[in-house]
């Protein structure tokens, strides 16, 4: 078996490392289109969150990414039920743009909900006095608007002035969500946390270089670390710290992406940026 | 519980993989550093140039480590490239290969009994697998319906479809699994959760071979996800190379 560091040996033995906790930046929740998923009800989610250690992952709903407004709270709740493992992006939809003052009022009020507990329960730290929803996620393909257009702006705005993570989907191809348009985002909103899902998958050094020039972009793994060769270049090109573990759970196993990390050529050290270390500090979820 | 490998190639095609595999040597030493045992593995001029050229490559490499079993492409007999059946089953016979790969869309021609009909019958009477690239096809319909048209005339042919996509397609494969005894996938692409534990009990272990699609893919992915499935060691066992060691033991040349 790959057993030429300590993780890759601990992994294949048994599956997780308990010093290296997992977050998972790039999750789902709930059925979708054009795929069976065996393990997307709460309890299995948990189920291979324990498996592979897995501490903390954070998604949107499917549900969402097609109406927001139930599909959010549907996320909300799976979060109340399970404070202390699971976080959430708040969907936003710029095809509706009557409803973004709406989404983002409730957005906020969540955060206010959450700011409320943590100064009633003197619990500043603890997993349950974090906001529920961490930031928002698009998905400028899946919605047909592209990432820099002004249809996001509200968005984009608030979680500017807040430097708030948004997880966009991206892929390679001018013109809807690639690296050209998150530079432009990045530079109109710098204070933005730009997660860049699936890395910009297919445009790997231009991706990565533009992680590199902007602080606070970041390059997301989900299916991205299945192409060989691809984890490479990030690390190359924008450095281990700039680079985020994420599944797309439910729809892949966190080992595939686990295994693929453990495969490429890099240090143990650089893993630990990228499973856990890079993501905790982003999000500033405990890791206890 | 030693893996073997269904789906793995080296070789200089047009196109090159973001991180190339060249020669044999950068194959072998993949698999030695992710331990894999052994490797079903072809040439990409199989592909690329032509089974006329790519079959004599990929034995003459797999023949210098024991770890590697060539598997060579087809062509439709009728235009004579690899001679007629006879000739053509001769020739693994002396070359020793018991597996194949059809690429209808690369090569241009029909895969179905019209055209490959003399070859299929005797690969299913003779156990022989038949290996199809999702990839090669445009789209995850065409490919299944390919199998399917395959299988409707060959039932009992060991059809074996590597590296589907990333979008799940148990919907379109678990139908066939369910009608059709020796239809397969291989797992280098199967990242869904839970997908291996449910298939295996929904349709037992025999239907899943390990593959590692390298060097498209990471060795460490798939093997990962199969050896802390859920699922019993035996049937771990099964599809980490037990069932293709049995396919190709019960090849008769």
């Amino acid at each position: 078996m790959i057993n030429d560091t300590r993780l890759a040996e601990q992994f294949v033995a048994h599956g997780r490392v308990d010093d290296c906790p997992v977050i998972d930046t790039h999750a789902h929740f709930g059925p979708y289109q054009a795929i069976y998923f065996p393990r997307w009800r709460p309890d299995r989610v948990l189920d291979t969150m324990d498996r592979c250690n897995v501490r903390w992952l954070i998604m949107s709903g499917h549900a969402a990414l097609v109406d927001t407004r139930r599909g959010n709270r549907e996320v909300a709740e799976v979060i109340a039920a399970h404070p202390d493992r699971i976080r959430g992006y708040w969907v936003i939809n710029p095809n509706y743009p009557e409803h973004m003052q709406r989404e983002l009022d409730e957005f906020e009020a969540q955060a206010q909900i959450a700011g409320q507990a943590s100064s009633a329960s003197d619990t500043v730290g603890e997993p349950r006095s974090l906001p529920p929803f961490v930031g928002f996620k698009f998905h400028p393909g899946g919605a047909g608007v592209p990432l820099n257009d002004d249809r996001y702006r509200p968005a984009l705005e608030y979680a500017d002035a807040r430097g708030l993570p948004v997880l966009s989907h991206t892929w390679a191809g001018k013109g809807m969500c690639s690296h050209v348009e998150v530079r432009d985002v990045a530079e109109r909103f710098p204070n933005v946390r730009l997660l860049m899902g699936h890395a910009g998958y297919g445009d790997w050094v231009d991706s990565a270089q533009v992680a590199r020039d902007h602080e606070h972009v970041y390059l997301e793994l989900t299916a991205a670390y299945s192409v060989r060769g691809a984890l490479e270049i990030m690390v190359e090109h924008a450095g281990s710290e700039k680079i985020l573990f994420g599944t797309d759970h439910p729809w892949f196993d966190p080992h595939y992406g686990i295994g693929c990390i453990l495969s490429a050529y890099m240090t143990d050290e650089d893993r630990r940026n990228i499973l856990y270390r890079n993501a905790q500090r982003l999000f500033g979820l405990p890791l206890d | 519980m030693e893996l073997f490998d269904c789906n793995c190639w080296y070789g200089v095609p047009t196109t090159p993989p973001l991180a190339p595999a060249e020669t044999v040597d950068d194959l072998l030493g993949e698999l030695g550093r992710a331990g894999i045992a052994r490797a079903l593995a072809r040439n990409a001029a199989v592909w690329e140039e032509s089974p006329e050229v790519g079959n004599a490559l990929t034995s003459a490499d797999c023949a210098r480590d024991d770890r590697l079993e060539a598997a060579w492409g087809i062509l439709p007999p009728h235009t004579g490239e690899l001679g007629d059946v006879a000739d053509f089953l001769d020739a693994m016979r002396a070359a020793g290969v018991r597996a194949l790969w059809a690429y209808p869309a690369k090569h241009r021609y029909l895969l179905n009994a019209t055209t490959m009909g003399g070859l299929l019958e005797e690969m299913q009477d003779r156990g022989i697998p038949l290996f199809l690239h999702r990839r090669e096809m445009p789209g995850a319909q065409e490919t299944y319906e390919v199998a399917e048209r395959v299988l409707a005339d060959f039932p009992r042919l060991h059809l074996v479809v590597v590296a589907h996509g990333s979008w799940g397609e148990d919907r379109l494969f678990r139908p066939m699994m369910a009608r059709y005894p020796n239809f397969a996938v291989g797992t280098s692409r199967y990242e869904l959760d839970g997908g291996i534990e449910d298939l295996c009990r929904a349709l037992g272990p025999e239907r899943l071979l390990f593959g590692t699609n390298f060097p498209e893919t990471p060795m460490g992915g798939p093997m990962l996800t199969l050896l802390h499935a859920a699922i019993s060691d035996g049937e771990r066992a099964l599809i980490a190379g037990g069932n293709l060691r049995r396919i190709l033991e019960e090849v008769r040349l």
